[in-house]
């Protein structure tokens, strides 16, 4: 073997530069200094950032006011509860449409597209928009945000549910419909017991998109907790603001560990 | 039913059917979450003061939005130069995309087990944790006030608060990543600098491209969003829209944002599934999968595995 084996394997070759590859990273770079210079693009404000008063105003952090249940936690409990409300309707709403979605589950094929079709034009919508135009149409406060959220879960759910769908196993179908099942019954009982758990891991997933989504909602009008963020910047009480944030920091990440948590239990 | 068959002689003993499964949660439990879930669900109800009277016009009211709506009025937002707005909000989410994949891909290599210490991986990774826990809409407001109005406050949100996913994302891949090369390196007498450029980087450098995309189909709504509290893109004209309630108007704009985010996703999608793919396939592949995902249905296609029989659909 020793003489076959050369002491010091060949330096690999370098790739190639290919025409193709300059002209693609001449376009990436060029577009993005384009685009930097179309969105306003300033060294300086990198070191004026930082350097600004105004991040003076936020210390000392006015506890005294966060700490008044009016001002944080009630409306903080509506942000809570707009995301409960969304979350349930919304993940209700996607079990039936997820099966239409699938190939493997779905009743008929225009039914498929048309679902789907749908489906994919309202995840496109960004979920503050929605709600408002929700607003505007149905009324200021947490109602509208309420319904925007759960048009907004349903979408993201039907995608994520829809495609554990189409990865489970056809068999036990294929079994239940040979057995002389309607397709109903056929899905509830050869493909709903092994997609249920994903099913469930992925509401919790949307209930904590739902929270994040509900803390913001109330900056365009949907009430909750932004709609105090809202109020107190316009008096530029950054103090106050910087107090709100951190409560909200906090709850997030227990949300996200309970999430979490529920998410490792079921899967 | 009674067979008529007489069929080879059977343990008399043995039951006939099989038994039934049991059911893999104990029926307390389901029940138990399922009055939790209701529980839950009637508190918020209660919160959201919901009269009667509201709930019984919603319908109606959403559905004369969409009749007033109809047909929209392309050519009143096109004047108003709102496809100009469309493709602020698509520059000020490839801006702070760049923003963030330049601030992300040194600190997600101090961020992995692979690659440093505990002590400087900690602390890296709270701040990530720090930045992904706020809204970016939110952080758009603070940065709306020390920079001012326009889309470069968005940017700067944007690049801000996707340093924590793609921190986190990148650094995940990284630690995926096999160590032999990075050993080879070190062997042969490189330092820690060379191991990360030249074991780490090139296995990883796909992936973490993929997730600058990924974040980058993120960004493009999150600026969409921005316009509403005045930090550029095309959000300001759907809410001075539906402030005149202009409900033409406010279609088109919203059929123009759906057409934006649909396009990007479609591109960027196909792109990133060509870097991850290698390039074994040509770039024609790519554009067709691109096409296909408009729809999402044309490409997907189950493979199932050769002798599971016919398929059901």
């Amino acid at each position: 073997m020793a003489e076959t084996t050369t002491l010091s394997p060949t330096r690999p070759r370098k790739p190639r530069l290919r025409i193709r590859t300059v002209v693609i990273a001449i376009g990436i770079v060029a577009f993005t200094i384009y685009a930097a210079r179309q969105s306003g693009w300033d060294w300086g404000s990198f070191v004026t950032v930082w350097t600004n008063p105004l991040w003076g105003r936020f210390w000392p952090i006015d506890w005294e006011w966060v700490s008044d249940r009016n001002n944080v936690l009630d409306p903080l409990i509506e942000t809570f509860q707009i995301a409960v409300v969304a979350t349930v309707i919304g993940c209700l709403l996607a079990l039936p449409i997820g099966f239409l979605m699938s190939n493997l589950t779905t009743p008929n094929r225009p039914t498929f597209v048309v679902v789907r079709s749908v489906m994919n034009v309202i995840r496109a919508i960004p979920d503050l928009l929605l709600a408002v135009i929700l607003v505007a149409a149905v009324s200021i406060g947490a109602f509208g945000g309420a319904i925007a959220l759960t048009v907004f879960s349903t979408a993201v759910l039907v995608k994520l549910f829809s495609e554990t769908i189409d990865g489970a196993d056809p068999r036990p179908l294929e079994a239940a419909l040979a057995a002389g099942g309607r397709h109903t019954a056929a899905v509830r009982a050869g493909v709903l017991p092994e997609v249920f758990p994903a099913y469930v891991a992925y509401s919790a997933y949307v209930f904590e998109l739902n929270v994040r989504a509900s803390v913001v909602i109330g900056l365009v009008g949907g009430g909750g907790i932004g709609r105090v963020i809202e109020a107190q910047r316009q008096f530029f009480r950054y103090d106050r603001i910087f107090g709100v944030l951190i409560v909200i920091f906090i709850i997030v990440m227990i949300i996200e560990q309970i999430s979490d948590a529920i998410r490792r239990r079921v899967l | 039913m009674t067979s008529t068959i007489d069929t080879a002689p059977v343990d008399p003993g043995a039951p006939r059917t099989p038994e039934r499964p049991r059911p893999p949660v104990a029926k307390w439990w389901r029940l138990a979450a399922g009055l939790g879930v209701l529980f839950a669900f009637l508190w918020g109800v209660s919160g959201l003061d919901i009269t009667a009277e509201q709930l019984g016009r919603a319908p109606g009211n959403i559905w004369t939005i969409i009749e007033l709506s109809v047909p929209p009025d392309f050519r009143a937002v096109l004047e108003r130069g709102a496809l100009g707005k469309v493709f602020e909000s698509v520059y000020i989410a490839w801006t702070g995309t760049v923003i963030a994949a330049v601030l992300s891909l040194p600190l997600a290599f101090l961020a992995s087990n692979n690659v440093v210490p505990a002590w400087v991986r900690i602390p890296i990774r709270q701040f990530f944790i720090i930045v992904r826990a706020f809204p970016e809409l939110i952080l758009a407001t603070i940065f709306l006030a020390v920079v001012g109005l326009g889309p470069w406050a968005g940017a700067l949100a944007i690049g801000f608060s996707s340093v924590g996913t793609l921190g986190k994302w990148s650094s995940e891949s990284i630690e995926e990543v096999a160590g032999g090369p990075v050993e080879a390196i070190q062997a042969s007498g490189g330092g820690w600098l060379s191991g990360v450029r030249w074991g780490l980087l090139p296995q990883v450098f796909p992936t973490i491209v993929a997730h600058w995309l990924f974040r980058f189909e993120i960004n493009v709504r999150a600026s969409a969003i921005f316009g509403l509290i005045g930090a550029g893109g095309i959000g300001g004209e759907i809410s001075s829209q539906v402030q005149f309630r202009n409900w033409q108007n406010v279609s088109a704009v919203l059929i123009m944002v759906v057409v934006m985010v649909l396009v990007i996703d479609a591109v960027s999608g196909a792109v990133r599934r060509r870097i991850l793919a290698g390039s074994d396939r040509g770039s024609v592949d790519a554009s067709q999968e691109a096409l296909g995902d408009l729809g999402g249905f044309l490409t997907r296609r189950r493979e199932r595995a050769a002798g599971d029989g016919p398929s059901t659909s």
